[in-house]
């Protein structure tokens, strides 16, 4: 391996995004990790990393703020592009929907989905003219089936999944990657208050994932390995859903 | 003016990569996309970008490229204008 490459991550302090991280300094990457407030454990795995011999920029910055995003990363994309872009940041606000309030629905889709322009939009710009790099999406469940109390999220997570693929036919021609990772039931604080007893005997593995099973997707698809998959939509759930 | 245009034909051949063509050939009204020089609109998007490193002057929409990117005249005066 030459020169190391460089991943950001989205929501990279805590859940998945953090295994992510972690796992990507393991496998040699340096790290862009964006959180946007929980700063002692971004600092915690900032640490992880730079055991692991590799560089972890923090950017702490919300982002579904476009200035905030713009003033963060922009300095630094003038120096450097990053090979690979993880967005993977997400928030859940799970009701009905005759009960939702317009403002759990506008975060959710904020955090996910308008987030996605705003760092799509950034980044592909200089990748773009760097010809190569790999952008992954994290998805989920919710947004290929639907979930009862997940409107909001199964919304947000199916955009995301058009968007992706929209994004792979637009950059295929400059070598820039795009696909989507979407996991299932996976060990996270999000599954904190699910009745995991009636929900395990849906799942084909009989468990839930564990977050490093969806990080090991991540490192596959920005490694040499994937370079001939595009849009795809990479499932990571049990054999939840088939 | 002729400096401006002179490094902007510089940057298509060398940073776009149009192949079989030096920057003496590209003519100053020649259009840059379709028929002229046969950009695309990805090369739109790469072009934004250099323009924005090489010039510091940002194009923010496909709005304002369209009328920048006509031709290599065009793209001077839209530079030019904007550095005033």
């Amino acid at each position: 391996m030459g020169e190391a490459k460089t991943v950001f991550i989205s929501g990279g302090s805590r859940g998945i995004g953090a295994a992510i991280a972690v796992n990507l300094a393991e496998a040699g990457y340096d790290i862009w990790l964006n959180y946007r407030s929980s700063a002692a454990q971004a600092e915690a795995i900032r640490e992880r990393v730079e055991e692991l011999g590799r560089t972890c920029i923090l950017l702490p910055f919300d982002v579904s703020d476009e200035k905030a995003a713009v003033d963060a990363l922009s300095p630094l994309l003038e120096k450097q592009v990053p090979f690979g872009v993880v967005h993977n940041a997400g928030i859940a606000r799970d009701t009905l929907l005759p009960m939702m309030k317009r403002e759990e629905w506008d975060q959710v889709i904020d955090v996910h989905l308008n987030s996605f322009f705003i760092l799509g939009k950034l980044f592909s710009k200089y990748m773009v003219v760097k010809r190569e790099g790999r952008i992954i999406t994290l998805a989920s469940l919710s947004g290929e089936t639907g979930q009862v109390g997940q409107v909001n999220y199964s919304a947000a997570k199916a955009g995301l999944i058009g968007a992706s693929k929209a994004l792979a036919r637009e950059l295929a021609r400059r070598n820039v990657l795009v696909n989507v990772v979407s996991p299932g039931l996976i060990e996270t604080e999000m599954i904190g208050k699910l009745p995991l007893d009636r929900i395990l005997p849906l799942i084909p593995l009989g468990r839930v994932g564990k977050v490093e099973e969806v990080a090991g997707v991540v490192r596959f698809l920005l490694s040499d390995d994937a370079s001939y998959i595009t849009g795809q939509v990479l499932s990571v759930n049990g054999g939840m859903y088939m | 003016m002729e400096q401006t245009k002179k490094k902007i034909k510089e940057i298509l051949i060398n940073d776009l990569k149009i192949p079989g063509i030096t920057p003496e050939e590209i003519a100053d009204e020649a259009p840059l996309f379709g028929e002229g020089l046969g950009l695309d609109s990805l090369d739109a998007v790469e072009l934004v970008v250099l323009v924005q490193k090489h010039f510091d002057v940002q194009i923010a929409d496909m709005d304002e490229g369209q009328k920048a990117f006509e031709s290599v005249n065009a793209l001077a005066v839209f530079i030019l204008e904007r550095r005033q």
